[in-house]
């Protein structure tokens, strides 16, 4: 049942914050169960989860959510980066208080992103979305510095330009259709002519989300939000929040609402080539860890959105498989980086180098999620950037195929620099006592790092069914 | 139509203060204002239980928040203020001007939205669209709100304990 | 199941050297036997499918392509040719190779290119045909290898030759396959065309390449020195003779219509008369046993070139007749070459000399070899130089007369041979010098005697083995076997052998050496700065590609450079700048950022109002 992946994280803050004691050590535990239960759910398709009707409230509630293989890929990918966030705030979230109050806005934030992916109504998504934000500022914040506070801020600001836009996009397409089910709305805007009015309300739509996900030109508060969030939030915000609330919502919004019209898929292509390209070069001269997967993610969500541009069933199944890929390598890449800081207490690559001796395991999991990113066979990420790039060409948009094969190899190339940099060559004598991370960081790393291989080992068997669920959702 | 005018003109030179004036506290209270003037807006175009949200959440709830933190911050000294003054007009002295000519290029485009709008509702209870069609939104705002005051307690719980 | 006849051809060779492999090295009588037998088999089969003629198509591996062998008159006698060859060139290897490196290679290597061989001469199909031919090439280049430890350098330089002109080859066969619409060579018949024509002339430089004609003759020569004895006797003299002349034979008979007029047939013609001439004239001056007969080698091809050149009936047996004629004196005189060596350590004519009494078969055989190849009556080859003056004087007495100067060149150059390497002094390092082995003594016998019978008895393999090639139509009527009809040329070909001899002996008294009783044509004015440069290596094409390739491979350096310059340099330099330009533009200040996107959300309101 849709409906209790909202609920159950929420009454489980609820209940955590009850007066009663003991109950904060519950909290861990508590929060790794559910976001394990939610991979598990998604993962049995035919569970009888899914298919349980509201009975137990259904005369108290009546949602309208539904959860088809999209929504599915991403409630997947929520777990999953949850689950590895939880365990990378053990390490730096050292306060039990504070680490408490941290599992408290991480399940808020599922909440709230679980309820982004099953949304139908595009009033329930915007609210959703700002239930994210919300508890996103606080987790940029959570530390207090000076950095994070700002990070925070200019989170708040841009994404304070988005929500504007967005609520006048939706103010507009209420006027036009009446509604906010998603449905309704596609079949008011078809039966519309092409006014300027539509225009206006789907452009406010789509650039309110451009500046979610943080694509060129809309990325200003990107990579400085990232770079300054306190790791673990990083890792969260880097790995699904801004693919739940900008990528996801903008997939879900062109496919289920808007449909692809000529002038929607250039925009798209459009962005989707300029992110790719633009940011993969700023990725290439950054010297700051997190700064450089920052730039990374521009770079990757532009791939998605060339998959989504596409316009045909192969891209957007590749563009999902893409997320799911992105949200695994980059969350292991951002997890390396943090234990890269936690042992360091730097992000400043210049200054590293050799640290493959001290940090094996850290060294060889980034190496992983760096080539995955990069596309290099037989990793996940080489299959979904396969898929985008296939499906560019067969609809004919081939020049942004030949961007996207241009992108990888630059993608390549940061990837090797930042391999280069930090783990092989020269080790320095200042790192020499370095220890390998520690367990809370090398298990999420070696967990992901096991998915990102086998999930292209086993690519090869899945992808066709995988691709055949979303024939539905496109509506060939 | 000369009062919709006025109100707007009235709105937006509240929302110029709010941008323009050197102190976080007035700008604050510009903020407040702004919103407040909208709701006389809303409340004209006969929407009553948004213009009373309006009126107590961004009117009210928001502008207090800011300036309850604000009230935390340090004050400039003068040197610092005179200094932030300059830069501030140096940065924003062409917001009024960009302002009035996009009104008036806009005003006078006269621009047509050919869309045909389906007939307006049946007028129905705030109170039944609330809790029965828009339950989940509903929880949402819950959730928002409740997330808002999490994060204020939390964040301000150390710096208490800190300072 | 047995295999088709003619696949046996093929098979047996092909798993016997296969077996070859797998036999330790301390059997080597297993492994000798091993190779005679298979040539043995092979030339039973071959005598059995002698005379016999179908077709035999492989059932398909791909559309459209079959891969067939034809059975008839021409590559029945091929066929019989080469295992003749096989068995008697084994059974000389045999004792030749004891107690070298590699054997098992070389008879291996042997053993494939008999099935090659046979493979190229059955095949009816260009493509099938193409396959064995370029197996051959890496045979050359593996049997070249194993020899001394200069024969790398020579098997690259064969190999490079070769290859090149097999990629003539192919893109002839590319171009007379779309001419012809079939690659079935049986049922290809073209007309001259310019295309037709070009496709031709590729052809033919795949065949003559493999007959080692000039210009494509440069690594005979070397080979001869550096690679196993019997690989000489066996693949240049023989095998590779046999198939390049076949082959030509084939394009220019079957495949293409050679008229007298056409250009190609003076080209061919061309090719073989300075082919005759420049290898004869190098072939004068050598002083080493085995490379003298290389050129020899390359000399004689020039008169089958020429005679199938001409296009006359006439000039056409005399070519096909002088191959085989050829192919038989040539093997037997690098097997005597290769008795020599065995026996005395040596094929430097300097060291060599008065074997004759040592080595008094191996003697014999020379002489009667050294006669036929000379063009003296009554052995094979006179009968067929006759034919082929014949046809040459038919087409313009300019080749005629390149042909009979070429008689003399090679009758002086064999009279100098046998002077300095058996009549003569004795050398004090040949004081104990033996008669070479019964088995090695055996091969040279037998095909010196097969030359005496081919002269003598000409009539037989002119009725039976070469005129039914080109069948009776082509014949108009007329037999060339017997004396030949022609009395003045016999006389002139008489007047010149006895020249030859007149001048060795003008030679030898000025000199008072066999080995240089030549000299006076070395050291002639004009000629003698003619041979200091062709000694360099001066007109070896060979050393001209390299050149060529030298310079191409310099400016190919250059582009490369240019274009890792682009790569190395350029790109990254070009992204880190772009990169670096990026980097700047985030100043981190917000409303920069902010109006950024505001440009980006009017951009997009632009796209959606288009």
């Amino acid at each position: 049942m849709c409906a209790s992946l909202i609920l159950i994280p929420f009454i489980s803050v609820l209940i955590l914050n009850l007066p009663i004691k003991g109950m904060k050590r519950l909290a861990f535990g508590l929060a790794a169960l559910l976001f394990l239960l939610q991979m598990v759910a998604v993962l049995i398709p035919d569970a009888a989860f899914w298919k349980i009707n509201h009975s137990f409230c259904a005369g108290i509630f009546n949602f309208e959510l539904g959860a088809d293989i999209l929504s599915k890929v991403v409630l997947f990918c929520i777990g999953m980066v949850s689950l590895v966030t939880l365990f990378s705030a053990l390490t730096f979230v050292k306060d039990s208080d504070e680490k408490f109050n941290f599992i408290n806005i991480l399940l808020i934030a599922v909440c709230g992103m679980n309820a982004v992916a099953m949304a139908k109504d595009i009033f329930s998504l915007y609210v959703f979305l700002e239930v994210v934000a919300v508890s996103s500022f606080i987790l940029i914040a959570f530390n207090r510095d000076m950095p994070g506070l700002e990070g925070a801020f200019k989170y708040i600001v841009l994404s304070g330009v988005a929500t504007v836009l967005m609520i006048a996009g939706i103010a507009l397409l209420v006027l036009i259709a009446g509604s906010t089910n998603f449905s309704l709305i596609h079949y008011m805007l078809i039966a519309q002519n092409k006014s300027l009015i539509v225009s206006l309300a789907i452009g406010l739509f789509i650039v309110a989300l451009f500046i979610k996900s943080g694509l060129m030109p809309f990325h200003g508060w990107l990579p400085d939000v990232y770079t300054s969030a306190p790791a673990p939030a990083s890792v969260l915000l880097a790995g699904i929040i801004t693919k739940v609330a900008g990528v996801y919502a903008l997939i879900r919004i062109v496919v289920s609402m808007l449909g692809f019209s000529a002038s929607i898929q250039s925009i798209l292509l459009f962005v989707g080539a300029v992110s790719v390209i633009l940011g993969a070069l700023a990725a290439l001269t950054q010297s700051d860890f997190k700064r450089m997967l920052s730039y990374s993610s521009i770079s990757q969500v532009g791939y998605i959105i060339l998959g989504l541009g596409s316009g045909s069933v192969l891209g957007i199944a590749g563009a999902a498989f893409h997320i799911f890929n992105h949200a695994s390598f980059k969350s292991l890449l951002f997890i390396n980086s943090a234990a890269v800081e936690s042992r360091l207490g730097s992000r400043d690559i210049d200054k590293m180098g050799g640290l493959a001796k001290q940090m094996p395991l850290t060294s060889l999991t980034s190496v992983i999620g760096s080539l995955s990113c990069a596309g290099i066979p037989p990793l996940a990420g080489f299959w979904s950037k396969l898929m985008i790039i296939i499906a560019l060409w067969l609809v004919g948009f081939k020049g942004y195929a030949v961007i996207a094969v241009l992108g990888s190899i630059l993608t390549l190339a940061y990837f090797l620099t930042l391999q280069r940099k930090v783990f092989f060559g020269k080790p320095s004598d200042e790192f020499k006592d370095i220890k390998e991370a520690g367990f809370s960081l090398m298990f999420p790393a070696i967990a992901l790092a096991v998915l990102i291989v086998a999930a292209g080992l086993l690519a090869p068997w899945l992808l066709k069914g995988f691709i055949l669920g979303f024939v539905p959702i496109i509506g060939g | 139509m000369f009062l919709d005018i006025l109100i707007l003109i009235l709105l937006v030179s509240a929302a110029l203060w709010t941008v323009m004036c050197r102190s976080l506290l007035r700008s604050a209270i510009g903020l407040a204002l702004t919103s407040a003037i909208l709701t006389l807006m809303i409340f004209k175009m006969n929407a009553p239980l948004a213009a009373v949200f309006e009126l107590s959440v961004c009117a009210g709830l928001i502008p207090v928040l800011f300036i309850s933190v604000i009230s935390l911050t340090q004050a400039m000294t003068k040197q610092e203020v005179i200094e932030h003054m300059k830069s501030r007009l140096a940065r924003f002295w062409g917001l009024p001007l960009v302002i009035i000519i996009l009104g008036l290029v806009l005003g006078l485009l006269s621009i047509k939205f050919k869309a045909k709008l389906p007939l307006s509702e049946v007028e129905t209870d705030p109170r039944l669209v609330m809790w029965h069609l828009r339950q989940l939104d509903l929880l949402g705002q819950i959730i928002i709100l409740f997330t808002g005051v999490f994060g204020v307690v939390v964040l301000f719980k150390e710096r208490k304990k800190s300072g | 199941m047995i295999p088709n006849p003619l696949l046996l051809t093929i098979i047996i060779p092909l798993l016997s050297g296969i077996l070859i492999f797998c036999v330790p090295k301390k059997l080597e009588g297993a492994r000798s036997g091993l190779l005679v037998l298979a040539n043995l088999a092979g030339l039973i089969l071959a005598i059995i499918l002698f005379k016999q003629s179908f077709t035999y198509t492989l059932p398909g591996i791909a559309p459209g392509l079959e891969l067939s062998f034809r059975l008839y008159q021409f590559s029945a006698f091929m066929l019989l040719a080469t295992s003749l060859f096989g068995v008697l060139i084994a059974l000389y290897s045999v004792v030749f190779m004891q107690g070298k490196k590699l054997v098992s290679q070389f008879y291996a290597y042997f053993l494939f290119s008999i099935a090659l061989t046979n493979g190229a001469f059955l095949a009816d199909n260009l493509l099938v045909l193409l396959f064995f031919w370029e197996g051959l090439l890496v045979l050359l280049f593996g049997m070249i290898a194993i020899g001394n430890k200069d024969a790398f350098k020579t098997a690259t330089k064969a190999f490079i030759i070769v290859g090149v002109t097999d990629l003539c080859m192919m893109l002839g066969i590319a171009l007379t396959g779309h001419l012809a619409g079939t690659l079935v060579i049986s049922k290809i018949s073209l007309t001259l065309s310019p295309l037709a024509n070009l496709a031709f002339i590729l052809l033919m430089i795949g065949a003559i390449s493999k007959a080692g004609a000039m210009p494509f003759h440069s690594w005979i020569p070397d080979a001869a020195i550096d690679s196993p004895l019997p690989f000489m006797s066996l693949i240049p003299a023989a095998l590779e003779k046999l198939l390049g002349i076949y082959f030509l034979a084939r394009i220019s008979l079957d495949l293409f219509r050679l008229t007298v007029n056409s250009g190609l047939s003076t080209l061919l013609m061309i090719v073989g008369g300075a082919t005759i001439i420049l290898a004869v004239m190098m072939a004068l001056i050598q002083k080493d046993y085995k490379r003298l007969l290389s050129y020899h080698a390359i000399s004689q091809a020039g008169y089958m070139i020429l005679g199938i050149g001409t296009a006359v009936p006439i000039g056409i047996i005399g070519g096909l007749f002088h191959m085989i004629n050829h192919a038989l004196y040539k093997s037997c005189l690098f097997l005597t070459s290769g008795a020599v060596e065995k026996q005395a350590g040596t094929t430097n004519l300097e060291k060599l000399g008065g074997l004759a009494r040592k080595m008094p078969i191996t003697f014999i055989c020379f002489v009667v070899t050294a006669c036929a190849i000379s063009g003296v009556w009554p052995f094979n080859g006179f009968f067929s130089k006759e034919l082929v003056y014949d046809g040459a004087l038919e087409r313009g007495w300019i080749f005629y007369f390149v042909a009979v100067a070429g008689s003399f060149f090679t009758a002086a150059s064999f009279l100098k041979l046998g002077h300095a390497a058996f009549i003569g002094k004795i050398s004090s390092e040949n004081g104990k010098v033996k008669e070479a082995h019964i088995s090695m003594l055996i091969p040279m016998i037998a095909i010196a005697l097969i030359c005496t019978f081919f002269g003598v008895f000409n009539q037989w393999p002119l009725n039976n083995l070469i005129q039914p090639i080109l069948g009776a139509e082509r014949l108009e009527g007329h037999n060339f076997s017997g004396f030949p009809t022609n009395t003045m040329l016999v006389i002139i070909t008489f007047v010149v052998l006895i020249l030859a001899i007149l001048n060795h002996l003008y030679g030898l008294k000025k000199k008072g050496s066999g080995l240089h009783a030549l000299d006076h044509i070395r050291y002639f004015p004009v000629v003698s700065n003619i041979y200091d440069l062709a000694e360099k290596g001066f007109f070896d094409p060979y050393n001209w590609g390299l050149g060529l390739v030298n310079v191409i491979s310099r400016i190919s350096f250059g582009v490369d450079k240019g274009i890792n310059w682009v790569y190395d340099s350029l790109s990254p330099k070009l992204a880190y700048g772009f990169s670096s330009g990026i980097r700047k533009l985030h100043t981190g200040n917000y409303s920069v950022y902010l109006a950024w996107a505001i440009v980006g959300m009017l951009v997009i309101f632009g796209l959606l109002l288009r």
